[in-house]
């Protein structure tokens, strides 16, 4: 996007764009049809989402350098498509696995954003931790077959249309930030505010090195982060650890309740009292 | 001051992230891909709080994810018992088995009758055997060139 020429351009074919993923996202949708409509449907959807991913890429700010740039293109789309599939596969099986695609890109897009421990971390917690908890629960609870219920979806149209209208809102927002200062939504800068010590009327094209040390491309990131984390933030460490130690233990309570086998609360169980 | 392009991109992919886990938090109906959609969401906020901590040369983005993560770990741990007490009460990962917890105005889902699944008409080809299978050798497949 230019910075002041052709804001109204890139606003229509932003609209087309939102348009173009609630069409794809409606498509796309277990709707419960079966057989060579879905099939049809499915294929539409799929380039309807194509077209939407390259509205969105056109519509996309330019980059410095080409490698950069095309390195945030492929972890972007990654993180992109793998969600959207998340969303419409049918079987939760594949869901989880396309969830897992998309941690890869999240995680590569949040490397790419300078947040090198974020990165590493998702990948550790979710792919390594969250995900695979997900997946033991699919084989424990996975029914032979595909069930009536993957197959269907509550109200797709609605669904696709209002997440479409999220995003439009917030892609509109997002670009209205890149008109300058001046504007409604213009965010000051702290860290041009902590170099000045006055507002920021200066129009400067990068923040500034902060000289405090608190910037985080600077060196020994996680180093940096530790010493953020269990300086300013010790409290907040400590109150997280009572939440794990709570969800553990809450979590063993209540799965070690197994239904009783006869009785009168056996049937006081299953009528789900 | 203008956020860089950089700052602009992770802010549009944190949004597309979160519209899609909003999509699939309202559209789905099995338990589990409902989670997945809202980790999705939560990946999208983990975005845009990285971009604006580095728009805001600052830590803080970086530390609200780790407590983001921290935060659904917990979720994650919680809300799976209660998925799995719920498959094991109604046999059915379905988020409808549980209306019966529904406002007492609104309408009773009522599944259809669904048409055959594509898994059921798939027809998978057989390959016809190639070539012919080698005499094995015992002692020679004992034997390591290297160690």
């Amino acid at each position: 996007m230019t910075p002041d020429g052709g804001l109204s351009s890139t606003g229509s074919l932003l609209a087309v764009a939102v348009g173009c993923a609630a069409a794809s996202l409606w498509l796309l949708l277990p709707r419960g049809e079966g057989g060579l409509r879905e099939r049809a449907s499915r294929r539409f959807g799929m380039l309807l989402g194509a077209v939407a991913l390259a509205l969105f890429v056109a519509t996309g700010r330019r980059l410095g350098g080409v490698g950069e740039e095309a390195v945030f293109l492929i972890v972007a789309l990654v993180a992109v498509i793998g969600g959207a599939a998340t969303v419409v596969t049918r079987s939760p099986v594949y869901s989880a696995i396309w969830f897992a695609l998309a941690l890869a890109g999240v995680a590569g897009v949040l490397l790419v954003l300078g947040a090198q421990f974020l990165g590493v971390a998702t990948i550790v917690v979710y792919a390594g931790a969250i995900l695979v908890m997900f997946l033991f629960v699919l084989m424990l609870a996975q029914p032979t077959g595909m069930a009536s219920y993957d197959r269907v979806s509550n109200e797709p149209l609605l669904s696709a249309v209002a997440g479409a209208v999220l995003l439009g809102l917030l892609t509109l927002f997002i670009g209205r930030l890149s008109a300058g200062p001046g504007e409604c939504c213009a965010v000051p800068s702290r860290a041009a505010a902590l170099a000045g010590g006055t507002p920021p009327t200066p129009i400067a094209p990068e923040p500034p090195a902060d000289s405090a040390g608190r910037d985080p491309l600077a060196d020994n990131h996680v180093a940096r982060l530790g010493g953020e984390l269990f300086g300013r933030h010790l409290l907040a460490v400590e109150a997280a650890g009572v939440l794990l130690l709570v969800a553990l233990i809450g979590s063993i309570a209540s799965v070690s309740r197994t239904p009783p086998d006869e009785g009168p609360d056996a049937a006081a169980w299953r009528a789900g009292a | 001051m203008t956020p860089s392009p950089l700052v602009l991109n992770g802010l549009v992919v944190g949004a597309m992230l979160f519209a899609l886990g909003l999509v699939g938090i309202l559209a789905r109906r099995n338990l589990i891909v409902m989670f997945l959609s809202a980790e999705l969401m939560l990946q999208g906020v983990s975005v845009s709080l990285v971009s604006w901590s580095r728009h805001h040369a600052d830590w803080g983005g970086h530390v609200l994810v780790i407590f983001v993560l921290t935060v659904a770990a917990c979720e994650a741990a919680v809300a799976l018992v209660f998925v799995l007490q719920a498959f094991a009460r109604t046999g059915r990962l379905d988020a409808a088995a549980w209306q019966s917890l529904r406002e007492s105005v609104l309408p009773r889902v009522v599944d259809r009758e669904l048409p055959a699944s594509d898994a059921a008409t798939l027809v998978f080809p057989r390959l016809t055997p190639a070539g012919v299978e080698p005499e094995h050798d015992p002692d020679a497949a004992l034997e390591r060139e290297h160690v």
